[in-house]
This record gives C-alpha cells, sequence and structure tokens, in this order.
C-alpha cells in the first residue's frame, strides 16, 4: 500500500464521473456544435464567452502560483493569447477548467523561464509526497477545530505559501476557486488518487503550520 | 490501532467525504469507519473547520482594473489603451524592433532585463514623437544595412518579410549607454520597430510577451542577440510579426 495504490482512489469517485484516472472533459468541437452556433459567432465573441468571464479565476490562480500580482498579470495575458488561438478547437463544455489548465501551465512555463528560483523546490515533490505527512504529523485524535478557527488571514495565507507548489495548486482550486476532484485532475494533469494524496497532505501541512503559530 | 498506511488512505477517504466526492455506497462506509475510530472523527473534524477556514478568509482575489482592457487588447477586440495625448499624433501602430550586434559589449543579464525593456520601451515613444520615427528610410534591405555599418560595430539582420510587414528603415536607440541597432517595419497604417541587443552567451529562447505603458512587447534570443519587438499592435498582430522574422531565412 503506498503512492501506486492511490491510483486506485478513483475508484472511490462517484459512477458518473467515472473514466480513468486521467478525465477528457474538454469535448472536442463537432460540426453539430458548429451547427449551434450558425449565428457566425466569430473567434473574438467565443473569446469573450468562453474565456473572459474567467478572468478572475485565472488571475487568482495565477496569483496564487506565482505570489506576485505583476507577474501574475502578464501570465493571464499570456494564457489569453494561447486561450485565442485555441478557441476555435475547442467546443462548449467546461469552459472554466480548460482556462484555468492554460493559465496553469503558462505560469509555470512562465516561472522557469523567469523565475527559475521560485520553482526550485518542485524536485523534491517525490521526496515529499512519499512521505507519511497526514499522519506523522497531527495528532491524530485532537481535532483542535478551535485553533483552526481562530487563525486570522494573513497567518493561514502564510502557512499556504510555504507549501510546495503540487500542494499549493490543489488546495487552492479546491478550497478558493471549488473545483471538484475530477476537474482538478484535469487542469494539474494528474491521476485523481494523486489529487486526493496532495489535497489532505496540503490540508495537514497548513493546519500543522498554524497550530505552531 | 490500524496500520499506519491503511490509515492514510481512510484519512483520503475522510476528505473526499467532506469535499463531497464520494458515491452514497462508499459514503456509507466512511460514515461506518468514522463512528468506530476517534482518530478518523477527528479528522472529519479537522477537515470542515479547514474548510471553513478557507471560505472564510480566501475568495478569490480580484484582478486589477486595468487587466479585462489589457486581455481584450492583446487578443485585437479593443486597441491598447492610449494615455498621453501626442500619442494620438503617432501612427495608430508603431512596431519598434531593436537588432543589436554581436561586437557591441551590452549585455543584458536577466536582472537587467527590466531596465533593457523600459529603455528599449522609451526609445519607440521617442521615436514616435519626433518628427520622423527612423533615421534611414528605405524599403530595401541592401539600403538600410550598409547604412548601420560605419555607425555601429556590426550590423544588425535585416530581412525583408513580405508585404504584411513592408521594412520601413532603421535609426540607433541608445540603450543603457550602449548604441544598438533598430529596424522599423510598417503593418497596415501602423509603424513596426524592432531592435536588437547583443546577448553573448545566452541560449535561443522562444518569443516572451510582457507589455509596458499600453505597448506590447516580445523579446526573444536567437544567435545570442536579444531581439525586442515593441508596439501599440495587439500581441497577437506583433507575434506574428516575431514569428515571420523569426523564421525567414538570412539570406531569402
Amino acid at each position: 500500500m503506498g503512492i501506486a495504490n492511490l491510483q486506485d482512489q478513483n475508484k472511490l469517485i462517484r459512477a458518473s464521473d467515472r473514466s480513468g484516472g486521467r478525465v477528457q472533459i474538454f469535448p472536442v468541437r463537432t460540426a453539430e456544435s458548429d451547427d449551434r452556433m450558425a449565428g457566425g459567432e466569430d473567434d473574438h465573441q467565443r473569446f469573450a464567452r468562453l474565456v473572459l468571464p474567467h478572468l478572475g479565476d485565472a488571475y487568482s490562480l495565477a496569483r496564487w502560483i506565482t505570489a506576485n500580482r505583476a507577474d501574475a498579470e502578464d501570465v493571464v495575458q499570456d494564457a489569453s493569447l494561447r486561450a485565442f488561438r485555441a478557441i476555435g478547437n475547442v467546443a462548449e463544455g467546461n469552459s472554466r477548467a480548460w482556462v484555468l489548465t492554460i493559465v496553469r501551465n503558462t505560469a509555470y512555463t512562465w516561472l522557469r523561464k523567469n523565475r527559475p528560483s521560485v520553482l526550485a523546490v518542485v524536485d523534491d515533490l517525490e521526496a515529499v509526497e512519499s512521505a507519511q505527512v497526514v499522519t506523522t504529523e497531527l495528532d491524530r485524535e485532537t481535532p483542535e477545530t478551535a485553533l483552526i478557527a481562530k487563525t486570522d488571514a494573513a497567518s493561514l495565507q502564510a502557512a499556504i505559501a510555504e507549501l510546495p507548489p503540487a500542494y499549493r495548486e490543489t488546495l487552492i482550486l479546491r478550497d478558493v476557486h471549488g473545483l471538484g476532484y475530477r476537474e482538478i485532475s484535469q487542469v494539474t494533469d494528474v491521476p485523481i488518487g494523486t489529487v486526493m494524496s496532495r489535497l489532505a497532505r496540503g490540508r495537514a501541512r497548513v493546519i500543522k503550520t498554524i497550530g505552531r503559530k | 490501532m490500524m496500520h499506519a498506511t491503511s490509515y492514510e488512505d481512510a484519512a483520503l477517504r475522510v476528505h473526499a467525504y467532506v469535499d463531497g466526492e464520494l458515491d452514497p455506497a462508499n459514503a456509507l462506509g466512511v460514515e461506518a469507519s468514522i463512528a468506530m475510530d476517534p482518530a478518523l472523527a477527528a479528522e472529519r473534524e479537522r477537515v470542515e473547520a479547514f474548510r471553513g477556514l478557507m471560505r472564510e478568509h480566501l475568495r478569490p482575489e480580484a484582478p486589477p482594473p486595468g487587466l479585462r482592457a489589457r486581455v481584450e487588447a492583446s487578443v485585437g477586440m479593443r486597441r491598447p489603451r492610449m494615455q498621453p495625448s501626442w500619442r494620438a499624433l503617432a501612427a495608430s501602430i508603431a512596431v519598434t524592433a531593436v537588432v543589436a550586434s554581436g561586437a557591441t559589449s551590452m549585455v543584458v543579464a536577466p536582472s537587467g532585463i527590466s531596465t533593457a525593456r523600459d529603455g528599449i520601451v522609451d526609445a519607440h515613444i521617442r521615436s514616435l514623437m519626433s518628427s520622423q520615427p527612423i533615421d534611414v528610410a528605405s524599403s530595401d534591405r541592401h539600403t538600410v544595412r550598409p547604412w548601420f555599418n560605419g555607425r555601429i560595430p556590426q550590423a544588425p539582420r535585416v530581412v525583408n518579410l513580405g508585404s504584411d510587414f513592408p521594412l520601413v528603415g532603421g535609426r540607433i536607440d541608445v540603450v543603457g549607454a550602449v548604441p544598438v541597432p533598430t529596424l522599423v517595419y510598417g503593418h497596415g497604417k501602423h509603424l513596426i520597430s524592432l531592435t536588437a541587443v547583443p546577448a553573448a552567451g545566452r541560449a535561443n529562447s522562444a518569443p516572451a510577451l510582457s507589455e509596458r505603458g499600453g505597448y506590447n512587447i516580445f523579446r526573444w534570443t536567437e544567435g545570442e542577440v536579444n531581439y525586442w519587438a515593441v508596439s501599440d499592435a495587439s500581441a497577437l498582430e506583433l507575434d506574428k510579426f516575431a514569428e515571420s522574422f523569426r523564421t525567414m531565412p538570412p539570406d531569402q
């Protein structure tokens, strides 16, 4: 039992959502979907309908990944351009997850190029993921809910900022943006079992950090 | 007490349960194990308290006011914002590309990128304000390139890009006290400028987009030269320009 076993966790997920560890939720554009848009929608109108409504989510995610507002703006502009180039090939469907996928990938590409030091910790992720964080870092039978509840926003944000990027993005997509596990699996390109372990470990780490304050 | 790893798996299920991700059968299974194991019950309380804390304190941060306009401008849905009134005098689009020579000693280190970018954008703006944005006006690359010889140590690569981006001429800009060559191209009713800055030892890189003061900027490195394309054209148009310049063989 261990990480490999977590790959099977998607068997737990609602049957209607299940179609393998990685789920393709972005439908490909078809002649039928084109017919529905017989009004002659151009790329700009399509962009306005599918991308612009998610600019707030896009900026928020970019801000969490880059930890910097100006960088987040550059990332969102770059990601928007990428989305625009692909706008003719994406169909109706989960446009928010599609936009967030592009933002997330653009943000890491951007960081790799412009802020390589920020990403240095990523290399340690495998070691981090093999650690039994959930079970060893917390006193199992004391929920400490009062301690959690009285944490202020600044301490919470600082604790999240300390997380490895893979834990942080999973936690943010779930608990700030409200994405389901299946959508997070798509956006971060990992199996649902990995989403589950990253989320649980990310939460456990943040709880442990705020508990020390 | 359960074995550590099976406890870990049980804990993950508690998170999925609280997140509403389990089907009814598995949800019942988790409820049963919570009833039997105080550690799992504590885990559920922790997760619920934590989710409440996140809801209370961490709303998605609102984007800055100008971001939507900036995004719309970069895909050509609106013109970039016009700030100083003199810019109305300038052609509606100017793209400045700066091409620098290898012999000049200016090296743009990563920390110096912002400074260089500011200098190049400043030079672009100055050129729009002056009576003519170019020092040598010619659509013939065999006229433009030799003009640089004798003025700077090494003439830039000059290529014709066809009717979409006709060559207009060139000028010499000064960036960080170093003279660098700038080529000026047109695009529709607009002007385009391109600047090249020597960058010995730097690896090639693909164009990266940024924006300053309403101007879109593409920067890339090729053959130890940093290229800067600056314009108030949309990022999409500027991207096409950068792509045609990069893919044009030297001896077309």
